[in-house]
């Protein structure tokens, strides 16, 4: 088969023809290595100007693949800032050398769009510094690179929380805005991108400029939700708030759309600060409901928990077992939901994380249970976003694709509250017909223990693409299916837009250029 | 969790979650990702040899912080210390803090002691025996406790620095321990090898046997900071973990722990610390530890940590064992 080579910066018809049988094997195809030209003088430039540029095979090899593991480069060097300044030279350097670079901050992609494939690396983790907290504002000002976790810690010093970020520690707070970022409690506050109020940029081209709904707004616009594309956040400004602990409830299912109903019912009545959906196959749905205040919590119970369809575990138990006492062929079924109920709820209990009844550093006890019973070195994590009025049926239809594929998987559920039509959104994990809340499903097959080729999951995250594009729906994780579906996704229209932006904004399209065009 | 059953996973099996970093002593110092034992295992894996990764491999301070946060369960103490071991073995030119060749001979040899509960006191300098004394005091005196005089340090620092321990020194250093029940340390590296040499004795910190008395319990309040040995903790965190959050919640005192509840390591033990406190980025560790922090005492498990605190903070410091005289 022939693959034909194009230029950077040149999308060509989709290799994938829109009436393509579903199912088909499709290699996600990672760029090929960039062969190094000019590579010996960019680096001479760049140490000309007091910027030091690590080739070692150790320093290199440290970010040969994401947390993904599915995806495997190296770059032909790294670069450590420490400041807007030094990333500015090396992005002139860039332009001038049209050396491509790649930024990664914690490295959480899962299909390789924070690996370089040869060129620079820049390592935004060194940038870590919390800058300022404004306590009358309530924002905190910080280095890009920072990780979440990071920022917490500080934070809680003065026990104030940042408002919403990824259930992962080590994710970084520029590369989540880069992203979007959606947490459990985004059904209310939102993505952590519309947490920002105000960035320091470098641009593709090397100039520093400070943006926010204000100043430099059409730029702001364009580096949250931008995928790396439009400029290098070295500092956010984020709203912040006191931190409290929360208190969990828990609410059981069989039937998914049911949950998926009352999750939908709970963010537009807006009954609670935390909600989102977390299954074992599609047979054990637990929707999550968390309250910050009791006072929240007391009004749910009044108000709203009622109308929920779901059963506390013991009934759900009994309704469990009842279920494959009819169906006993099913019996490994049930016993790898019990096992896994029965490994992973304590990890949630965990006394050292529990006061008086609440959960104390809920981000911390739901990224160790999330590294540790779905984590491993490789993670395969398709996913598809969706209006609410399609979110069921993109949710059955996503889970059938899982039951096809794995014996065992989890769906992680979750609504976005939309902050209006804003041109950030545009192109981005947000779907582009989607008002006040998005719902956004991941589906992760447990592959811990297992051998599938890359083919064979290659082939599985085609078919929830598909879905998507059969849908008209959109994807948190770009990444994985840009390359092979942008065009029928989008839209040739929006996506030569972007790509006439792109190339206005860096002219030698080195910036991230692999992440989407 | 039996950590012994679970942690032999080696750096294959590291996925690059990256959270052994939020806990790093040495990211925190120099914020440089090769620094970390998530990029040692990334660069292994990606074809770099020990070689390659020596400097980050020395810089470790094997406070154990990384291995209770590992969700991969990786032993990651036991292989920072098999790497520095292979390092070793390669290298002619030893790090400045290694221990000299005379530390590793064979020491004092003890007689048989026999109360049942026995105290490795480590290193307490000239001016604060008297701490010491009180501690054995606090623990029920002479009688029921009995000092080691041979206290290991010269083991562990070879431990620390992964140079190899004979057999005789270790048969010599166990064998007035083997009737005690309880053996109660405050060289936290020690505790693992003492429970791999002397199976069935139950192995303690000087904290922990000291907090178990509801009387110096009693003395901690809220407005104390304090300070758990970091070592000891990590090499039993499962256990421990529990012990000090029942200390906190009773005694409402505030310690070192962070939000993943890993004791934050001042390094002051280490063997980096001893040849410079301040190049080991002690005093900086120290001083993240008070950060926004209100209290007015601060109490350390690890004698060494004195120094280092009464160097950052303007409030008084004591050890553990000074605390019934608070």
């Amino acid at each position: 088969m022939h693959i034909p080579v194009f230029e950077r910066g040149i999308i060509p018809p989709d290799p994938v023809a829109p009436d393509s049988l579903k199912g088909i094997p499709r290699q996600k195809t990672n760029p090929s290595r960039w062969q190094g030209d000019n590579w010996q003088d960019f680096v001479q430039d760049l140490r000309s100007r007091g910027v030091t540029v690590c080739e070692s095979r150790a320093d290199c090899s440290v970010f040969m693949t994401d947390a993904g593991g599915v995806a495997y480069g190296l770059s032909h060097g790294v670069v450590r800032p420490n400041s807007a300044e030094d990333i500015s030279k090396v992005l002139k350097a860039a332009q001038t050398h049209r050396v491509p670079v790649t930024t990664r901050g914690g490295g959480l992609t899962t299909e390789g769009e924070s690996v370089a494939f040869g060129g620079l690396l820049l390592d935004m983790s060194s940038m870590n510094r919390v800058l300022e907290i404004n306590t009358d504002a309530m924002t905190v000002r910080t280095q890009a690179g920072i990780f979440w976790h990071q920022l917490a810690e500080i934070l809680r010093r003065d026990k104030l929380d940042y408002l919403s970020a990824p259930l992962n520690l080590t994710a970084s707070v520029g590369g989540t805005l880069g992203v979007g970022g959606i947490d459990v409690n985004s059904p209310r506050l939102g993505c952590s991108a519309d947490q920002a109020v105000a960035l320091q940029v470098v641009t593709p081209t090397g100039n520093i400029v400070n943006c926010s709904e204000q100043e430099n707004p059409e730029l702001m616009e364009r580096v949250l939700f931008g995928y790396g594309q439009f400029g290098v956040i070295t500092e956010a400004t984020l709203k912040i708030r006191k931190f409290t602990p929360i208190t969990i409830q828990y609410y059981y299912y069989s039937s998914l759309r049911t949950a998926i109903e009352d999750l939908q019912f709970i963010a537009r009545e807006d009954a609670s600060d935390y909600s989102g959906i977390l299954t074992i196959l599609d047979r054990a749905i637990t929707l999550l409901v968390a309250f910050d205040s009791d006072d929240r919590e007391r009004e749910f119970n009044a108000r709203w928990k009622h109308n929920l369809r779901g059963h506390g575990e013991a009934g759900f138990g009994l309704r469990m077992a009842w279920h494959y006492l009819l169906h006993p062929w099913r019996i490994r079924e049930a016993a790898y939901i019990i096992g896994r109920r029965f490994k992973l709820f304590p990890e949630f209990w965990r006394s050292e994380f529990m006061h008086n009844g609440k959960i104390v550093d809920r981000t911390v006890v739901f990224s160790r249970a999330v590294w540790k019973f779905w984590g491993g070195p490789q993670m395969v994590i398709p996913d598809l976003s969706s209006k609410a009025e399609k979110f069921a049926e993109a949710v059955e239809r996503g889970n059938a694709v899982c039951r096809k594929y794995f014996r065992h998987y989890t769906l992680y559920c979750v609504g976005i509250k939309l902050r209006g039509k804003l041109p950030r959104y545009e192109m981005s994990c947000i779907p582009p017909d989607a008002s006040d809340i998005a719902y956004g499903c991941e589906f992760e097959p447990m592959l811990r223990g297992t051998n599938y080729s890359r083919d064979y999951l290659q082939s599985f995250k085609n078919e929830i693409y598909d879905i998507g594009v059969d849908m008209g729906l959109s994807y948190y994780r770009f990444g994985g299916m840009m390359k092979g579906y942008i065009r029928r996704a989008m839209g040739n229209e929006l996506v030569d837009k972007h790509l006439a932006m792109k190339k206005a904004a860096d002219p030698a399209m080195i910036l991230n250029a692999e992440v989407i065009f | 969790m039996d950590r012994h059953n679970v942690n032999t996973k080696g750096y294959e099996y590291c996925s690059g979650c990256g959270i052994c970093l939020l806990v790093c002593p040495l990211w925190r110092k120099t914020r440089s990702m090769p620094h970390t034992r998530k990029a040692r295992a990334r660069a292994l894996q990606g074809g770099a040899t020990i070689e390659d990764i020596a400097a980050s491999i020395d810089a470790c301070l094997l406070c154990g912080s990384c291995e209770p946060v590992c969700p991969e369960g990786i032993g990651i103490a036991a292989m920072n210390m098999e790497q520095r071991r292979k390092l070793n073995k390669l290298r002619t030119n030893y790090p400045s803090w290694y221990p000299e060749p005379s530390g590793m001979k064979t020491r004092i040899k003890d007689n048989v002691l026999h109360n049942s509960i026995i105290l490795i006191a480590g290193e307490y300098p000239e001016e604060d025996i008297e701490v010491r004394s009180a501690v054995i005091e606090l623990l029920g005196g002479n009688k029921k406790v009995s000092l080691a005089v041979d206290d290991g340090r010269d083991i562990a620092g070879l431990l620390e620095a992964c140079l190899s321990v004979t057999q005789d020194r270790i048969d010599d250093f166990t064998r007035p321990l083997r009737h005690a029940s309880t053996l109660i340390v405050s060289e936290g590296l020690l505790h693992d090898p003492l429970r791999k040499w002397l199976p069935g004795k139950k192995v303690m910190g000087t904290g922990e046997a000291l907090l178990s008395s509801t009387y110096i319990r009693k003395a901690l309040g809220p407005e104390d900071l304090y300070i758990i040995e970091c070592r000891g903790y990590h090499s039993d965190y499962e256990r421990l973990v529990k012990f000090y959050d029942r200390l906190r919640k009773e005694t409402g005192c505030q310690t070192n722990l962070d939000l993943q509840r890993i004791a934050i390591p001042t390094g002051a033990s280490s063997l980096q610390a001893k040849k410079d406190i301040e190049a080991a980025g002690c005093l900086e560790q120290a001083r993240w530890i008070i950060k926004g922090r209100s209290m007015k005492r601060i109490v350390v498990e690890d004698i060494a940590d004195r120094e280092v605190f009464q160097r950052v903070a303007d409030v008084p410091v004591i050890h553990v064992g000074q605390l019934s005289q608070g």
